[in-house]
């Protein structure tokens, strides 16, 4: 790497793209709800085999979050165990290089 | 997608992941204890996986989806641990977000446990030794398994329904589900591999000796890019 912060600048600058990207998207598709896609999935699904989405069903029941905020919820504590995890190691190498 | 597939489907996703994890435990016992330095690692990375399944993503096409993180893990653990510490993000996942099921669980760890990561593997296997770029490398490992893993979810969708065999049958809805999923994933895919090199870089700076010591790449690119060269 001739430059130091080379890597650190793409990153940065593939983000500041990808969120371009996304508002230039989402202003020139005024219809897209960017809706999950498995929700899509599952509609084409539907349509595919002309059965109604809901009368697809698990085969073992399981519990389904009461409300997309829940489900948030869940999804923000999932990233959350894994940033503790990622921050405690990284914590900890640089703590053993310093006492190294 | 809890529901969507067969039973018979289920069944045959689950036979292909169950010998896929069995291995996988069987690796991750004998490497923590021949070497206990790889277990922060280990957290590293799977934490990684952890952060960015959850992170569900608008892309161009208006829809979402989310990147799968495996990436790091396979060039650091190859394919088989990555599965177990997928199918252990995907348990929680079904569990408490029924996002997918227990039954698809087995389609679930084949598409981003197993497929995804080997196919990142292969690429890995082929240019550790070469003289492209480390992380150019790391970057291109992680988009493919990112991007692999909904290639076979796309194909687990055709095969389990195909469309009338006079429109094309398996294929013309592999398309149609790859449009769906793939397409969308293409920037995740791309995003996510930067990201993931990014942070290979900050391994590579703190903790050096883990990385030689599980012969991940070659001593002199990794000296090379500390600057020792």
């Amino acid at each position: 790497m001739s430059f130091k912060y080379g890597l650190e600048i793409i990153a940065l600058l593939a983000i500041i793209g990808f969120c371009s990207l996304f508002l230039y998207t989402s202003s020139i598709m005024s219809d897209a709800e960017f809706a999950g896609s498995d929700t899509v999935g599952s509609s084409q699904i539907a349509e595919l085999t002309g059965k109604a989405e809901e009368d697809y069903q698990p085969l073992i029941g399981q519990w389904v979050p009461p409300s997309g905020e829940i489900e948030s919820a869940l999804f923000a504590l999932q990233a959350a165990i894994g940033g503790i995890f990622v921050g405690w190691v990284f914590g900890y190498w640089k703590g053993q290089k310093k006492t190294a | 997608m809890e529901g969507f597939l067969p039973w018979q489907w289920c069944v045959v996703w689950w036979i292909i992941a169950l010998p896929c994890l069995v291995f996988g435990i069987y690796q991750l016992k004998k490497i923590l204890e021949t070497d206990r330095d790889a277990l922060p690692l280990l957290g590293v990375t799977g934490g990684f996986i952890f952060i960015l399944s959850s992170l569900k993503l608008p892309s161009v096409t208006g829809s979402c989806s989310h990147p799968t993180g495996t990436g790091l893990s396979v060039i650091c653990f190859g394919p088989w641990i990555t599965s177990v510490i997928c199918a252990i993000v995907l348990l929680f996942q079904s569990f408490f977000l029924a996002h997918g099921g227990l039954s698809v669980l087995g389609a679930n760890i084949v598409s981003m446990g197993v497929v995804g990561p080997l196919a990142g593997y292969a690429v890995y296997r082929a240019l550790r030794n070469t003289q492209i770029n480390m992380y150019l490398t790391v970057f291109i490992v992680c988009a493919l398994a990112d991007l692999f893993t909904y290639f076979t979810t796309s194909l687990e969708l055709a095969l389990a329904y195909p469309a009338p065999a006079e429109v094309g049958g398996v294929m013309s809805s592999f398309v149609l589900f790859m449009g769906i999923f793939a397409i969308t994933q293409v920037p995740l895919a791309i995003v996510e591999g930067i990201v993931l090199a990014l942070v290979f870089k900050y391994i590579v700076q703190l903790k050096p000796d883990i990385l030689l010591r599980l012969k991940i790449f070659p001593e002199e690119k990794i000296r090379a890019a500390r600057g020792e060269a």
